[in-house]
């Protein structure tokens, strides 16, 4: 099937939004996305940006059941390892389930690498759950390691209520 | 020893920034890992697009360190992006040097990030640590940090260059 990847534009953010909210469902996590179109136009096309997007998108006549052309994303972003320096963070890769095994999501991928690696960056790091098997498989297949499993590194969080605490200096 | 400021790390400090970041993986045992440069530290960070920020820890040179240091601590961290819930700030490094600790320097460290934090409008503040670093886990979970790879089951994937040179070859 014939399929093009490229940057993510301020239109696309409307097809963005939707399939982050068909990710997070996928997630078992939809109540969870607090983020509309209108914060990603502004987080993610503005002069100082915080995130990039790549859209996968199908001709007219590959449109989903639904009429969508636009039928897979990622988005990115850069980081800094104290150790190694520049990398990249690939926070989101989605295919709507109607596309896969078409080599969309490898493609997605790549093009997220080759951005990374013109950058100057020497790593792509990205998470994955645990229960996620498909994806484990297909990422572990890319040549990727699991950090957490080899190294016993635990992403942790602080929000909400203890991040305001924690600002106020209290304990 | 009371007296210490907490400032914006700026481009001389960065020969004492990788110092510190060499001890800090040291202590991981990872030391060997470090491949950064000061020429990287300063290109990195003090050029239009700064791929992180740094604080750093100041003492008076009346109370500088056994091997004649002023600056005995810092952070270094940068902002990240959640398609669910938007900005976020994650912390990279985060250190005080051994014969400093105790003294409440970390932290005023985690405040003033938390204070940043807050101030961008970030809804969370990530980072990782280590299974087996136990004094730390304590101290980020007194602050109310939760353990996103054991409550949601996040595992942290990494995919260095050689591999990722394979992936693109692949496509």
């Amino acid at each position: 099937m014939d399929f093009t990847i490229r940057a993510a534009t301020l239109e696309d953010c409307k097809d963005i939004s939707r399939m982050i909210l068909e990710l997070a469902e996928y997630e078992k996590a939809s109540d969870q996305v607090k983020i509309t179109q209108r914060d990603l136009e502004q987080d993610g096309f503005s002069k100082n940006p915080f995130f990039h997007g790549i859209i996968a998108e199908v001709p007219e006549h590959h449109k989903s059941r639904e009429g969508h052309t636009k039928v897979g994303y990622s988005l990115y972003f850069y980081t800094y390892s104290s150790w190694k320096g520049r990398a990249v963070y690939m926070e989101d890769l989605y295919v709507m389930p109607e596309f896969r095994g078409k080599g969309i999501g490898k493609a997605l991928m790549s093009k997220v690498s080759q951005l990374g690696l013109a950058a100057g960056c020497t790593q792509l790091n990205f998470t994955v759950l645990d229960w996620n098997k498909s994806s484990l498989d297909f990422y572990l297949k890319q040549g990727c390691w699991d950090v957490t499993s080899d190294l016993g590194y635990h992403c942790m969080r602080c929000e909400g209520d203890a991040l305001e605490h924690l600002a106020q200096g209290d304990l | 020893m009371a007296s210490f400021i907490l400032r914006k790390a700026e481009p001389k400090d960065v020969s004492d920034i990788l110092r510190l970041i060499k001890e800090l993986a040291k202590f991981e045992e990872m030391e060997d890992q470090v491949i950064l440069t000061e020429k990287d530290l300063l290109e990195d960070g003090f050029g239009d697009h700064p791929f992180y920020h740094c604080i750093v820890a100041d003492v008076p040179k009346q109370h500088q360190s056994a091997d004649s240091h002023v600056i005995i601590g810092f952070a270094m961290y940068y902002f990240t992006y959640d398609p669910w819930i938007g900005k976020l700030l994650y912390l990279e490094d985060f250190y005080v040097m051994k014969e400093f600790r105790g003294f409440g320097i970390g932290s005023e460290i985690l405040k003033k990030l938390s204070q940043t934090a807050v101030r961008t409008r970030c809804s969370s503040m990530h980072f990782i640590v280590a299974e087996w670093n136990k004094p730390s886990i304590d101290f980020y979970k007194r602050r109310g940090a939760s353990d996103l790879s054991l409550e949601e089951g996040w595992r942290l994937f990494k995919i260095d260059k050689q591999n990722l040179l394979k992936l693109l070859a692949k496509c």
